[in-house]
């Protein structure tokens, strides 16, 4: 089976089923603005009175949080398609009829949130072209490079825990521990929204157990502090350990909850 | 891999389970009993009341569903569900499985490149098929959640009888299809059979037996080794 074409299968499907509601895609570009410029008057609010932990990243509050936030809506589309996705195909009964095919695992896996990838890095780019023409943001000391290897290895983990949400969907359906983590945690813990250094002892120590830590700071001092991948050395092979870890893992228990979905007969079931 | 020849199906004790729901205090369902069942190139029908295990059977001849014990021969060799879902082509009995938001042709552009056929390929098939069931051309562009569900039910056909493959397996096919279509339709089934083991299953028995010289009964999970019933 040609992978490509099945790749290119998926994000046509998926491309003309969002192009069929047109309102949806106006409403979330228009959302995610109004998103920055709350965080935008926040900046502006304590303006020069930094706080001692964002001296790390030599940059204002504003343009850590904008990073951030550009940096993890494209590593989180990894966390949050797949489940989102077969969740989709369950409720709308196409699952069964899409793995009655020869369609396998890895193919499917690789297929069925290109789509999200190629529109978040559509929203990646509005990002960028609002931080560097509305919002004026100075992102001249970036190291690129440093920037795309730990973007390389953070969206591989992220698409890992992804796929290991959705293996909770393929079984029970309803009900994602893995997800509400994800949702409700990452964020939180993972210094998105501020540094890490702001919480308390114990829970730094739980945010050093979470992937998004270490991506968003290793992308944080990438960005602003022109950080080589020397200077980020702990963050990146820790960053490459989650993914030596989680990929192969995942992939095997998709394979797995399907196979038991198969015998359960639950393919059909939402 | 020949894919548009057909091929002996022999299939042996199949035991197909479905667990109860977890803390339902439910019992598990045995759908298929120790199913017996031989096939080789042509139309065999499969005909049974409701519940009798029919669509379990072609769902795990199809490899959707994973068997619990027995055995799938397929051309002599032994079929893993795998294996199964390369060579067979499945047409459900419930038509809607389909992405309702994208036109018809939109939908078999997309399943037909999932089963390795090219855009061209299964837009040309489509044309091909569509006018033997009645089916006009500006149904294949309309919007899926428009078609009536006699037009899903020809859709349906199309994809499975679009991917040429060596084993159909045709879940009440007639269902929803007018006179004409039902024509067009053992018609196809006839073409297919030249060519390919074809099984299909109706609750009306005039329909199977035009569609299908021998006929098989399957009851309770359990269909008897042997001939014609």
């Amino acid at each position: 089976m040609n992978a490509a074409g099945v790749i290119a299968a998926f994000v046509r499907r998926d491309f003309l089923a969002e192009k069929s509601y047109r309102l949806s895609f106006a409403l979330g570009a228009l959302a995610t603005l109004a998103n920055l410029a709350v965080f935008y008057f926040i900046g502006k609010l304590f303006g020069g009175g930094l706080a001692p932990q964002l001296e790390p990243f030599g940059t204002g509050y504003f343009a850590y949080v904008f990073t951030a936030m550009a940096f993890f809506g494209y590593i989180g589309t990894g966390a949050g398609s797949y489940a989102g996705r077969l969740r989709l195909e369950q409720t709308q009964g196409t699952l069964e009829a899409t793995l009655s095919t020869p369609l396998g695992v890895p193919a499917l896996l690789l297929s069925m949130s290109a789509w999200n990838f190629l529109f978040a890095t559509f929203e990646l780019l509005v990002y960028a072209l609002a931080g560097a023409f509305i919002f004026k943001l100075d992102l001249g000391a970036a190291n690129w490079w440093s920037a795309g290897l730990v973007f390389l290895l953070s969206a591989g983990c992220f698409a890992a825990l992804g796929i290991l949400s959705s293996c909770f969907v393929m079984l029970f359906k309803r009900g994602n521990p893995l997800a509400w983590i994800l949702n409700n945690f990452e964020g939180l813990l993972g210094g998105v929204y501020f540094p890490v250094a702001v919480l308390p002892g114990w829970l730094i120590a739980v945010s050093n157990l979470l992937p998004v830590t270490y991506a968003v700071r290793a992308f944080q001092l990438a960005v602003h502090k022109g950080a080589g991948p020397a200077m980020i050395k702990g963050d990146l092979l820790a960053l490459a350990a989650f993914d030596l870890l989680l990929i192969p893992a995942s992939v095997w228990l998709f394979g797995r909850a399907v196979r038991r979905a198969r015998r359960a007969g639950t393919l059909g079931e939402y | 891999m020949c894919y548009y020849c057909g091929m002996r199906l022999e299939v042996k004790g199949l035991v197909k389970e479905f667990p109860a729901p977890l803390f339902s205090g439910g019992t598990p369902l045995r759908a298929l009993d120790g199913a017996d069942l031989e096939a080789d190139t042509g139309v065999t029908g499969v005909g049974g009341a409701n519940g009798s295990g029919k669509t379990t059977l072609f769902k795990t001849l199809a490899g959707v569903l994973e068997k619990d014990a027995g055995t799938i021969l397929a051309g002599g060799a032994a079929a893993s569900a795998e294996r199964l879902r390369q060579l067979a082509a499945y047409c459900p009995a419930n038509p809607r499985s389909f992405y309702f938001r994208l036109t018809a042709g939109e939908n078999l552009r997309f399943f037909g490149a999932l089963a390795g056929l090219s855009p061209a390929e299964a837009e040309a098939r489509a044309a091909k098929l569509a006018p033997r069931l009645g089916l006009a051309a500006v149904d294949l562009g309309r919007r899926f959640d428009r078609l009536s569900e006699g037009t899903m039910q020809k859709v349906s056909l199309i994809r499975a009888l679009s991917r040429r493959a060596p084993l159909l397996l045709l879940d009440e096919p007639f269902r929803g299809l007018d006179g004409i279509a039902c024509r067009g339709l053992l018609e196809l089934i006839a073409e297919a059979g030249k060519t390919s083991t074809v099984l299909v299953t109706s609750h009306s028995r005039e329909l199977l037996a035009a569609a299908a010289a021998r006929t098989l009964r399957i009851g309770q999970g359990r269909m008897p080794p042997g001939g014609p019933q």
